[in-house]
């Protein structure tokens, strides 16, 4: 079963995205900032990591910064989500493998996790 | 020695006058008011008012609408600057670390999210959620004074954001420095919102209640007229001069013309020739001593019109800058908004001469009506002092004749000058009559005099004579008695 943690610190949305996520068959954990986050991601070491920018403690931005620095989780799919980011994230796409900008459907945001599921398993 | 206290401006339009200067920086304010009242909206304003003068502001939310929705509500309007979103405004929520750990985490939370992001301004969205956390009465004033206590010592301006009814004794309102409350109420079928700043500590503030608008702007609040200009903003100063009615043949009984800067009332009926005055009075309006109109009734095109009619050119005069023209259809409006447009515009265009057309604009606009006489008696006050010559109509029922003339006690003494207009039928021909009832500090001839619209305008002819001038109503046309006239 495929991994995703969910990182949000408005915690109802990550519970929402972590319920679709479940009901699709796949693990969620959700955390409610960047370090936190960090925390989850060394622990159940996810295939796909989804993140909103700002937060409080670690924002998503330098949340991928850490990430990608780390050898270890250099290349762990990261998608942003996001209200009112999108086109900072766009601007780095060596940090962030796809970028929604929040609102956004819930199938959306599910098919870009299978789809980087399946390329990181090629 | 009085230390002066720091202000930070609110970019609020009015809200900083009703602060007497601005928020306090490093003050704390709980902003209150019923859902929908506009508490986010002004938080989110005086945001991104600071984050455009280079200020940093911290936004949490605990449990309020999600960051996307409040992103998309604020996208309509025009303060909301989306790039500030994440450089110079962050918003984050803390509802997890509220609900995991409490209100002492909350707090931890706050001063280090604070330092890390160098804020200048917090918005606590949800002190009503803080409070439902509190244990006691106690956990909510520690929870308050610890962020107040941070935010004074590193000059942060707090905003509590809450939609419970704060009274004097609640704990929060105990604490804070300031607390402003946002009302929305109705008044018969319509709707009012009005703002009042219930404490201000340190700091003078206007008191009562001041209206305020949500526009796509945001908020504009409209300090109390009368609380605003309780003394004029400059002293009066009168010359000897005298200022030209434009009406032909009104300055003999005038003494030579109006008092400067002063405020006379036109009374009349329907049709009695009203807005004509006005027209006459605004015709000798120059670029260099400009005038105003401003009404409730003719619409700017349809008093071009009247003046093409009357031979008076209100285009030409308005190409040259000689006149403005301002237009209120007489619907909703605030009397305080009314207020202060006017006195903007006099103040912005140098105004010399204004025509008011009419009171009942003010009247109607006017959500507590016992107020309007301190209204008037403010703005009349501030337009003597600004040197303004206003003529301000207003309408009475049209009784036919020359009784019925007295207006309301308290308008008649808050005006310098009360000039009457009067038609009544005479012969089975409609007759219009002019005549001065009171003048300040001059002598004028009282008698009524025929007064004939036609190329030009307004124009006074003769003397009316009445046929038996002992009896109380002398002329009524429907007594049959006719008058006569000296020619």
């Amino acid at each position: 079963m495929a991994t995703v943690v969910v990182i949000d610190d408005e915690t109802m949305n990550a519970d929402a995205l972590a319920f679709v996520l479940a009901a699709e068959g796949l693990e969620a954990h959700i955390a409610a900032d960047g370090a936190a986050g960090l925390r989850v991601i060394y622990e159940v070491k996810p295939d796909v990591v989804i993140t909103d920018f700002m937060m409080p403690v670690m924002t998503g931005f330098e949340l991928a910064r850490v990430l990608r620095a780390n050898i270890e989780t250099a290349s762990l799919p990261l998608i942003l989500l996001t209200a009112a980011q999108a086109n900072l994230g766009r601007e780095h796409p060596e940090l962030f493998d796809a970028v929604f900008e929040k609102p956004c459907m819930p199938p959306e945001v599910i098919a870009a996790v299978h789809r980087l599921i399946d390329s990181k398993r090629k | 020695m009085t230390q002066q206290l720091v202000r930070v401006q609110s970019g609020v339009p009015g809200l900083d006058t009703i602060l007497c200067g601005g928020l306090v920086q490093g003050a704390a304010y709980i902003v209150q008011g019923s859902p929908g009242a506009g508490k986010t909206i002004l938080a989110n304003q005086i945001a991104f008012y600071q984050a455009s003068r280079g200020g940093r502001i911290l936004y949490v939310t605990l449990l309020a609408e999600s960051h996307e929705r409040l992103f998309q509500a604020l996208a309509t309007f025009d303060f909301y600057e989306a790039d500030a979103v994440g450089r110079d405004v962050f918003y984050i929520s803390l509802f997890k670390v509220l609900q995991d750990q409490g209100l002492s985490a909350l707090v931890t939370a706050l001063r280090n999210e604070l330092a890390r992001n160098r804020c200048t301004t917090l918005v606590l969205d949800g002190l009503l959620i803080a409070k439902d956390k509190a244990e006691s009465a106690l956990d909510v004033k520690t929870f308050v004074a610890e962020l107040q206590s941070h935010a004074a010592f590193t000059g942060c301006t707090v905003l509590f954001l809450t939609s419970a009814r704060t009274d004097d004794v609640s704990p929060e309102h105990t604490m804070v420095d300031g607390v402003i409350q946002l009302k929305e109420e109705l008044a018969g079928i319509r709707t009012v919102r009005q703002m009042r700043i219930s404490k201000s500590r340190g700091s003078a503030a206007l008191g009562g209640l001041h209206q305020y608008r949500i526009s796509n702007c945001g908020m504009d609040v409209y300090p109390r007229l009368e609380a605003l200009l309780g003394t004029p903003s400059a002293e009066e100063w009168l010359e000897q001069a005298r200022v030209d009615t434009g009406v032909q043949g009104l300055g003999q009984l005038l003494g030579g013309g109006l008092p400067p800067a002063s405020v006379t009332m036109l009374m009349g009926p329907a049709g009695s020739g009203k807005t004509t005055f006005g027209l006459n009075f605004l015709s000798l309006a120059t670029p260099d001593a400009p005038a105003l109109y401003f009404g409730f009734y003719e619409s700017p095109q349809r008093l071009r019109a009247k003046g093409r009619a009357l031979g008076i050119d209100v285009e030409g005069l308005e190409r040259s800058g000689a006149l403005v023209i301002l237009w209120n259809p007489m619907t909703e409006n605030l009397l305080d908004l009314l207020g202060h447009q006017l006195l903007a515009a006099v103040r912005e265009h140098r105004i010399q001469r204004l025509f008011i057309d009419g009171m009942t604009g003010f009247h109607r606009s006017a959500v507590y009506s016992a107020r309007l006489i301190e209204f008037y008696t403010a703005l009349a006050n501030e337009l003597r002092a600004l040197g303004v010559s206003t003529v301000a109509t207003l309408e009475v029922r049209d009784l036919n004749g020359l009784s019925g003339t007295d207006p309301l006690p308290e308008y008649s003494s808050l005006m310098d000058n009360l000039v009457l207009l009067r038609q009544a039928g005479v012969s089975g021909e409609l007759r219009r009559f002019i005549g001065v009832v009171k003048m300040r500090d001059s002598a004028f001839d009282a008698a009524f005099h025929d007064v004939v619209i036609g190329p030009g305008g307004l124009r006074v002819a003769n003397r009316l004579v009445l046929g038996r001038s002992d009896e109380p109503d002398a002329f009524s046309a429907s007594t049959g008695r006719t008058p006569t006239i000296e020619s």
